[in-house]
């Protein structure tokens, strides 16, 4: 519990803070899934920032003394001037700083667009798409004169980052979205001063483990005949899909989703990103696979790997900007 | 009973932030130093961090090399020691030694090559000098992060298991009895001999081939060291170097020593088969010797082939044939395991030289056979009416075959190897022809004579003395035997001779004698019990063919003899000799030292996602279920690193191989890279 | 100047005298062995390839290789026995079938196909080994750099743009 010395009401309580990125907002939705558990942390904690819920602004937060949030959650990546001024911002006010989320951990799905050029995204965006209307080609401007005055509006950055690349994090909480229970443990841990070193962007909320761990499914220890998608064909229940050629992340994905989605009948896709002490989630994978393929000449494993169709979204999909190349050339 | 690597002995523990290395640089007598800068490199080198000696050396090998290095560690306090010389499968034992003597542990060494693959393939010496200062860089990355190791020590049971009972498998037997160890000699036949039982005479002694082989069938089998097993078949093998257990089946003989009227026995039986020993040129009864005077005296039943009818019986009042005798199984205890399993000849494809086409087609083995006095022929040949014998030998046949030129074998390849000893026995053979018929006309075709081995030239000269005749074809023209539509003779051979200019050559032949490779008897059982490496050849795999030539690379397995390769008596009997002497070096030390690069899973990162269990080549992973975790076996593991690279969570690593001394080498190498 | 909407994507020049950094993984047995023969037969080839042992083409991860080109690599090589040859018996059984796979990962981001090469290089043959090292040298130099490292520095990995915190 930190003291009170804010101009915001000193009552002891414990000021919270979650600021949206390059984002989807399914993370601002996934706090509030601890459910009843809610009840229990506005007891002891306010919210001092939470552009998805609340109505503070940016000058608000400016004014607040440094490191006076106490716990401020950053989910979703940096893709523009915006985000990263905001989590410069954000480390200065916040005694900790916790990236939540496969986004602002590992890049997750908006660092896909790391694979592609910004030429390339503006183009689907602003000129190519058959739903637009944009005959004159417009195109986004940092500043624009218009009737209101100069309107300035957020640089577009040509990669995606995590939140680590940008300034220290404390912590991190990876998926996509954290699973609630983890969360809502992390929290308690937090409060009751359980966590580890700040500073240390160590992963909390989740298992070292990866999602077999947690996986209901049995090994057979047969190497692959033959890959599959998902909707090619009937997955045998009981039995580890990876194993019947279905592409499950399960082996190089961090646990404490509860396997969810085997659970569900579908691959894992590897959205907590990587387990242990690996870095790259994509390479973990590939050596892996490659090792259980039931090929035993080079063309039958060609063969077989170019049944896969997009390898890098496939083995990269929530982890593009926390692997070794960060992205396309 | 194995000591694990990462308990150690020598000093060198320290963190690695307190490294102190000693880099010595090799001018090799100017083999390095003519092409690379090797005081610059030194220099250099002596900024980096951590590096507290940087000196070169004349030859760092050399005794005054070695003590400079010694000296150093202990006046220095050195904990690192890098030699930077010619390629380490030379001087790395060496220098692992040298460290050792001087008190620090020999795996805190690291040897690098900056001859072989710097000075002596670089033109630019600017370059090359670069180049070998970055490699030295590299170094000094990665041995910050080495550990102490030592090797494994596993404690060896002292007894061998000699699989097979050709002449390669009694040699060893023999030597290795000789020698004091205990042996299990085990052969999946009746009867011991292999080949060289079904040989008349050795070259190029021109000694009885079954009179030499029971010379040492003899020192074998009274041996008391020695037990020996025939009709057995190996169940499965397991274990490791120093501790291997075999199942074995040992199948009923029916016939045992009480049997007296063995020929009665013989005689009485109805039933007949195939004669193996004659590669199929004759028959014999389901009750049956394998030659005359062949070891175990006594007759084995064929139990494919036996009704059971119980005449034998009858014929010999009963005693001595137990036609209910049941197989028995035995586990055999042993330390080291020779494989001595030898070779098959060649089988001839359907219509391959208008074999199995034409019964007066024949390979070279069969030929042998015709002639032992004691063979099914009485030692006769086929008759050309009242005229001379006419005989074609072919040469390669199932040997150096061409891809696109020869049919391919079931196996979908062609057999490209040369098979060595057919040449020098066709010649053998057809000058031992001559000289019991000298009106027999003989011509050879072949397409290089190939006597390699001592004595075996004198073949070939006494060959062409004797008027046998050379015809030398080009190996993508092969012969072609056909039926002689003049009938004077059974076939006509037909050739280009590339002696006299591709002249068109046509022989009428009674006889087509087809001088068949060698293929290694198949034992792919055995490979996949003992994980065997295996050449596309099919032949068993050496670790190395010169300096290791009769070692597995799976330790305490030795290779004896034809299954390593084509080899005649005397080279295989070289092999088995070597073996033994490997085999019995081992069993004699008590235990073996094994390198100490093994895998090892960190208990706590593994998750237990069963990935890494199919991947050993040597079954080395087994899941422990009360942890759900992988376990590396320390024996077994060979050190290759592939369930390393397998694992996802990164949870196994590799001692002397782990990431962050690979990663460091990676990351020395490339920095400056970036600056472009 | 108008400000670029976008923050510019710098494309890495070619340094003057610049020479491709190319790192070969060769495995103890065969391909190192044969990397020797060549030199112990004195042929020549270019000083580009800085050569990593393992014991086993088998032990390469694809993480070594990512790591490699993340760190300014120009060119990775990775050579081992040919297959029914190696020394470990299946080790290169896995290598066979990690190389395409991780090949066509890079290659999808942007790694040209020749600058990873995936090679069986046995014992014996030195000849093949220098010549493979002045094919994917001279490939390599026609590509010219990769310059990862600056490139994603560039960008803001691991640093961000570097910009005022807004409102300070």
């Amino acid at each position: 519990m930190s003291e009170k010395t804010d101009k915001a009401g000193g009552n002891g309580k414990l000021k919270i803070g979650m600021y949206w990125a390059a984002s989807c907002g399914g993370c601002d939705i996934s706090l509030l899934e601890i459910g009843p558990h809610i009840l229990e942390l506005i007891e002891v904690a306010d919210v001092v920032l939470w552009p998805c819920a609340a109505d503070f602004k940016y000058q608000d937060v400016v004014n607040y003394p440094d490191q006076f949030i106490d716990v401020c959650f950053f989910n979703g990546g940096v893709r523009n001037s915006e985000q990263e001024e905001i989590a410069r911002l954000l480390r200065r006010k916040s005694k900790t700083l916790i990236a939540y989320g496969a986004c602002a951990t590992d890049g997750g799905i908006p660092a896909l667009a790391n694979t592609k050029t910004v030429e390339g995204i503006f183009a689907a965006s602003y000129h190519d798409c058959p739903s637009l209307d944009n005959p004159a080609h417009v195109e986004p401007q940092p500043i624009t004169q218009s009737e209101y005055g100069e309107l300035e509006i957020p640089r577009f950055y040509p990669q995606v980052l995590r939140l680590s690349d940008v300034v220290e994090v404390d912590y991190q909480i990876p998926g996509c979205p954290p699973q609630a229970e983890r969360v809502w443990e992390a929290i308690l841990a937090l409060v009751g001063g359980q966590l580890p070193a700040r500073n240390s962007a160590v992963k909390v909320a989740c298992f070292d483990k990866s999602v077999c761990d947690e996986c209901p499914r049995e090994k057979r220890k047969v190497k692959i005949k033959e890959f599959k998608r998902p909707h090619e064909a009937m997955a045998e229940a009981g039995w580890c899909l990876l194993e019947q050629g279905f592409i499950c992340m399960g082996p190089a994905t961090r646990s404490g989703c509860g396997a969810l989605c085997v659970k569900a009948n579908l691959p894992c896709r590897g959205c907590y990103g990587p387990s242990g002490e690996v870095q790259d989630q994509g390479a973990a994978m590939i050596g892996a696979l490659g090792s259980i393929l039931d090929a035993s000449t080079e063309e039958r494993a060609r063969e077989m790997i170019d049944h896969i169709v997009d390898p890098v979204g496939t083995f990269y999909r929530f982890t593009m900007a926390s692997s070794d190349l960060k992205g396309r050339r | 009973m194995v000591e694990t690597p990462g308990s150690c002995s020598g000093s060198g523990n320290e963190h690695e932030n307190d490294a102190r290395i000693g880099v010595f640089i090799c001018h090799c007598g100017g083999n390095i130093s003519d092409v690379v800068d090797v005081k610059r490199v030194a220099d250099e080198i002596g900024k980096l961090r951590g590096v507290v000696l940087s000196t070169t050396q004349m030859f760092v090998c050399s005794d005054p090399g070695q003590g400079l290095i010694e000296q150093k560690i202990k006046e220095l306090g050195l904990n690192r020691v890098i030699v930077a010389a010619c390629s380490p499968t030379l001087h790395q034992l060496t220098f692992r030694r040298t460290v050792a003597r001087a008190g620090l542990n020999q795996f805190l060494f690291e040897h690098i090559n900056v001859r072989e693959q710097v000075s002596w393939v670089s033109e630019d010496k600017e370059l090359a000098t670069q180049k070998a200062t970055r490699l030295i860089r590299a170094a000094v990355g990665r041995v910050q992060h080495l550990m102490p190791l030592d090797k494994r020590r596993i404690a060896i049971h002292p007894t061998a298991l000699v699989i097979g009972g050709g002449i390669a498998g009694l040699v060893a037997a023999r030597d290795l009895a000789q020698r004091g160890m205990k042996v299990t000699l085990v052969e999946k036949r009746p009867f011991l001999g292999g080949r060289v039982a079904q040989l008349n005479t050795l070259f190029p002694t021109g000694e009885d081939a079954r009179e030499a082989l029971n010379k040492v069938i003899e020192d074998v089998v009274n041996h008391p060291l020695v037990t020996v097993h025939t009709n057995a078949q190996i169940l499965d093998s397991e274990g490791v170097v120093g501790d291997f257990r075999t199942r074995i089946r040992i199948e009923p003989r029916g016939a045992n020593e009480h049997l007296s009227y063995r020929g009665n026995a013989i005689a009485a039986c109805p039933e007949q088969t195939i004669n193996e020993f004659d590669f199929g040129l004759s028959q014999r009864k389901a009750i049956y010797m394998a030659y005359p005077g062949c070891y175990p005296p006594i007759p084995a039943i064929d139990w494919h082939t036996c009704t059971k009818c119980g005449k034998c019986v009858w014929a010999v009042g009963g005693k001595g044939i137990d036609l209910t005798e049941q197989p028995r199984e035995i586990t055999l205890h042993s330390g080291v395991i020779v494989l001595a399993t030898g070779s098959d000849p060649y089988e001839p494809l359907y219509g391959e030289y208008g074999y199995g086409i034409f019964p007066r087609v024949i390979t070279l083995p069969q030929l042998i056979r015709l002639l032992d006095p004691q063979g099914p022929t009485g030692g006769q040949l086929p008759r050309n009416g009242g005229g001379p014998t006419r005989i074609a030998f072919i040469h390669c046949v199932g040997a150096r075959q061409i891809e696109g030129v020869n049919q391919r074998q079931p196996d979908g390849k062609v057999k490209d190897y040369c098979a060595r000893t057919c040449c020098t026995a066709a010649l053998h053979t057809a000058l031992e022809i001559k000289q019991q018929h000298p009106e027999a006309v003989i011509a050879n075709f072949y397409q290089d004579i190939r006597t390699y081995g001592r004595g075996h030239e004198a073949y070939y000269e006494r060959a062409s003395e004797s008027g046998i005749v050379f015809v030398r074809y080009d190996p993508h023209h092969r012969p072609m035997v056909e039926k002689d539509p003049k009938g004077d003779s059974a076939f006509v051979v037909k050739s280009h001779d590339l002696l006299t200019g591709g002249l068109d050559v046509e022989m009428p032949a009674d006889l087509v004698v087809l001088a068949t490779g060698v293929v290694p008897h198949d034992i792919s059982e055995l490979v996949g019990m003992y994980h065997c490496a295996v050449g596309s050849d099919s032949f068993l795999l050496e670790v190395h063919p010169k300096l290791r030539p009769v070692e597995l690379a799976v330790s305490g397995v030795f290779l004896a003899g034809c299954c390593q390769g084509p080899m005649d008596v005397t080279e295989a009997c070289a092999a088995a000799s070597a073996a033994a002497s490997k085999a019995a070096a081992l069993i004699a030390q008590g235990q073996v030292e094994m390198d100490p690069f093994i895998a090892k899973v960190d208990e706590e990162l593994c998750t237990g996602c069963q990935t890494c269990l199919t991947v050993c080549p040597y079954d080395a992973i087994t899941r422990e279920e009360t942890r759900g975790i992988a376990v590396v076996s320390e024996a077994r593991c060979t050190g290759c690193g592939t369930c390393v690279a397998t694992c996802p969570s990164n949870a196994i690593q590799q001692f002397g191989f782990n990431d962050a001394q690979v990663l460091a080498e990676v990351k020395a190498l490339l920095q400056g890279a970036a600056l472009g | 100047m108008a400000e670029a909407h976008i923050v510019q994507q710098e494309v890495t020049p070619a340094a003057v005298g610049w020479e491709p950094r190319i790192i070969a993984f060769l495995c103890y047995w065969c391909s190192y062995t044969g990397a020797d023969a060549a030199g112990t037969a004195r042929l020549k080839y270019p000083p580009n390839v800085d050569i990593i042992r393992v014991m086993c083409s088998g032990r390469i991860d694809p993480e070594l290789i990512t790591t490699a080109f993340a760190h300014g690599a120009d060119g990775v090589m990775v050579c081992g026995c040919h297959i029914g040859d190696c020394h470990y018996i299946s080790g290169n059984h896995k290598t066979m079938a990690r190389m395409p796979l991780l090949k066509r990962t890079l290659v999808d981001l942007g790694i040209e196909p020749d600058r990873f090469v995936h090679e069986w290089v046995s014992a014996a043959e030195g000849e093949k080994f220098a010549r493979l090292v002045r094919e994917v040298t001279e490939r390599v130099r026609r590509l010219g750099p990769l310059g990862w490292p600056q490139r994603m520095r560039e960008r803001g990995v691991g640093c961000g743009m570097s910009l005022e915190p807004w409102g300070a």
